[in-house]
């Protein structure tokens, strides 16, 4: 590569691949190209020469589209293996921000597959199985099957949404969205199970405040059954401090939480379309229009079965927004729950949605996403009475 | 997300204040139709015009919309639904086959079901979109079964097309058809109503229908694009 000869006070480097300049490098970053404009849509095979000619144009300009250098910084990239058993990759080193990517478990970042799939066709990410880097195209058949599954059309919607500006998330399940625990939650909990015997659930058990809270009380306790009191004043403030914190939690949560958030979610049981009833014409004639109100509105009710019979639809997804300070550690409430449809599937009916909300499996809107044929995607709401 | 309807005002001036949502006959005379084997025809102008003032039931023969077209044999148009409704719900019109025979409730449906098997449920869709002050027109020209519209097809543009089905029917939630019935929807700022109806097994009486029960489907594109950008700002 270099030679050196003791006579000259020079160094010769000789590279063996040929560099691009600075300017080539720019250019080479943002290559254009124009599709080339030719007339009307053909939609059937005619064999003639204009045709022929048409073809090799349109093949050659792939070619020559594909076939660019292309120039990418080699250090912008986070590099994960993936593991097949698991179908998950696990990232080894990361680089820039990942707020919104891959779950972590034990200390490790994991990213889901279409996850993966996304960063690393937004040049993000590198890839490695088996010791070697993946190819874009290698990984779509490693992260997405080889055989035809619902996991393309989940990255598609997942790659569209991302791109247009959601946080998308795996769906979280109603109760699996971890309820922040507060020390006054600790103190009820204690009180049942001394008061009442039942046991105090895993969740409080787990949070910081349990064991401060369970000292306290002992103290307290202890004070009391002993009455041995140095401080009398101490012990009273502190029983205070308790109630405080105890009635304000009894009278926010009932009215600010549940409430407004089930009323929110569900138009059921009440007709779509009764707006015109409040016309001044209805209340003028209104004995004689009640008097065809016989159709009525149906009702469902289900029975235990029905409703642990799983429904056949999914939710994949969750959507946040950005500007909402969407939290991976502590996800909210989303802003719509997505279900997928492949292009053959047919619309869920009303029952099936219905069935869905009287679940309560859903935590937010429905959005029934549809991948057609041509794979593109289109977005649905349901309103149902 | 809040559900709200489209209701678009046409430009036109109000034609008609005096207008009643449904017709009466206090005057004691009963408007008169004669079934023609596809609708009920309504002959005598008066009483043609006064259907359509009043409820704007029914088409003109020779007008796209109300009978305006000033001809004397110009008659109005009824169809099977809004017949039915008339003669046996509000008790203001009495129908006669082509001999002239009065045709009772019981005569008039099985005629009906012979044309549309499907004429039990779109009754019951009727009456119910009509217990609810809508005004009801056929919906063939978009695709569906009815259009509905507040107060008059003059003064506002239709603000749903209503598609009936039977409860076990999939066609219309079959990606293209749903898909199909929505553009053609769009276009003219109209919502998609799916009403699934399970109709009465047997109907002898008008009162009958009460054994009916509807549940409403509204299915919307939703533009995710804008949606996001909306929210951004």
């Amino acid at each position: 590569m270099d030679t050196k000869t003791q006579d000259s006070e020079f160094v010769d480097i000789h590279p063996r691949n040929s560099y691009l300049s600075a300017q080539q490098l720019i250019a080479h970053r943002h290559t254009e190209f124009e599709p080339p404009s030719g007339g009307l849509k053909r939609t059937q095979n005619e064999g003639t020469a204009s045709e022929l000619e048409e073809l090799k144009r349109a093949q050659e300009y792939l070619r020559a589209q594909l076939s660019v250098p292309r120039i990418e910084r080699l250090g912008g990239r986070a590099l994960a293996i993936w593991n097949a058993e698991q179908q998950v990759a696990e990232v080894i080193r990361k680089d820039g921000k990942f707020e919104n990517f891959g779950y972590s478990e034990q200390g490790k970042l994991y990213l889901e597959y279409y996850e993966a799939m996304f960063l690393l066709e937004v040049g993000r990410l590198q890839l490695e199985y088996c010791g070697s880097v993946v190819s874009i195209e290698q990984a779509y058949v490693l992260l997405l099957g080889e055989l035809e599954s619902e996991r393309y059309s989940n990255y598609l919607v997942y790659s569209a949404l991302s791109r247009s500006g959601y946080i998308v998330v795996k769906h979280v399940r109603p109760q699996e969205i971890p309820q922040e625990v507060t020390s006054a939650d600790c103190i009820w909990a204690l009180l049942s199970e001394k008061v009442a015997d039942q046991p105090v659930p895993d969740h409080i058990k787990n949070s910081p405040f349990y064991h401060i809270a369970e000292k306290r009380m002992e103290d307290v306790k202890e004070r009391i059954t002993s009455q041995k009191t140095e401080d009398p004043n101490i012990v009273v403030e502190r029983i205070d401090l308790q109630f405080g914190q105890r009635k304000r939690m009894a009278d926010e949560r009932p009215i600010k939480e549940p409430a407004s958030k089930k009323e929110k979610l569900s138009t059921q049981g009440r007709s779509l379309v009764d707006q015109l009833k409040s016309e001044f014409t209805y209340a003028k004639f209104e004995d004689i229009f009640e008097k065809f109100e016989m159709v009525q509105l149906k009702t469902q009710d289900y029975t235990k079965e029905e409703l642990d019979t799983p429904s056949a639809l999914k939710i994949i997804f969750d959507l946040h927004l950005h500007n909402k300070g969407f939290k991976k550690s502590a996800p909210t409430t989303p802003n719509f729950n997505v279900i997928i449809l492949s292009s053959q599937a047919t619309f869920p009916t009303h029952d099936e949605i219905a069935k869905i909300k009287h679940q309560s499996l859903h935590t937010a809107p429905l959005l029934v996403i549809s991948v057609s044929e041509s794979k593109q995607i289109q977005a649905f709401l349901y309103y149902i009475s | 997300m809040q559900f709200t309807f489209a209701c678009k005002r046409k430009r036109c001036s109000n034609k008609n204040v005096n207008s009643t949502p449904l017709p009466s006959c206090q005057d004691g005379e009963r408007y008169k139709g004669r079934f023609t084997g596809l609708s009920v025809e309504i002959v005598d102008p008066e009483q043609a015009k006064s259907l359509y003032d009043n409820g704007c039931f029914g088409k003109g023969s020779k007008s796209r919309g109300a009978p305006e077209s000033g001809d004397e044999d110009e008659t109005l148009l009824l169809g099977m639904e809004e017949s039915c409704f008339l003669a046996h719900y509000l008790n203001v019109l009495d129908i006669t086959n082509s001999a002239g025979c009065f045709m009772d409730f019981h005569r008039f449906v099985e005629v009906a079901e012979e044309q549309n098997d499907k004429f039990l449920e779109n009754l019951a869709s009727y009456v119910y979109l009509k217990s609810k002050n809508w005004v009801i027109k056929s919906g063939i020209k978009f695709g569906g079964d009815f259009l509905i519209y507040k107060q008059s097809p003059r003064l506002y543009h239709a603000s749903f097309l209503v598609i009936v089905q039977k409860p076990g029917d999939s066609d219309h939630y079959q990606s293209k058809n749903l898909k199909g019935v929505q553009r053609v929807a769009e276009t003219s700022d109209k919502d998609v109503l799916l009403l699934t109806v399970q109709a009465p097994k047997d109907i002898s009486c008008p009162r009958d229908l009460q054994e009916a029960s509807v549940t409403e489907t509204i299915v919307r594109r939703f533009n995710y694009l804008t949606f996001v950008q909306s929210k951004q700002q």
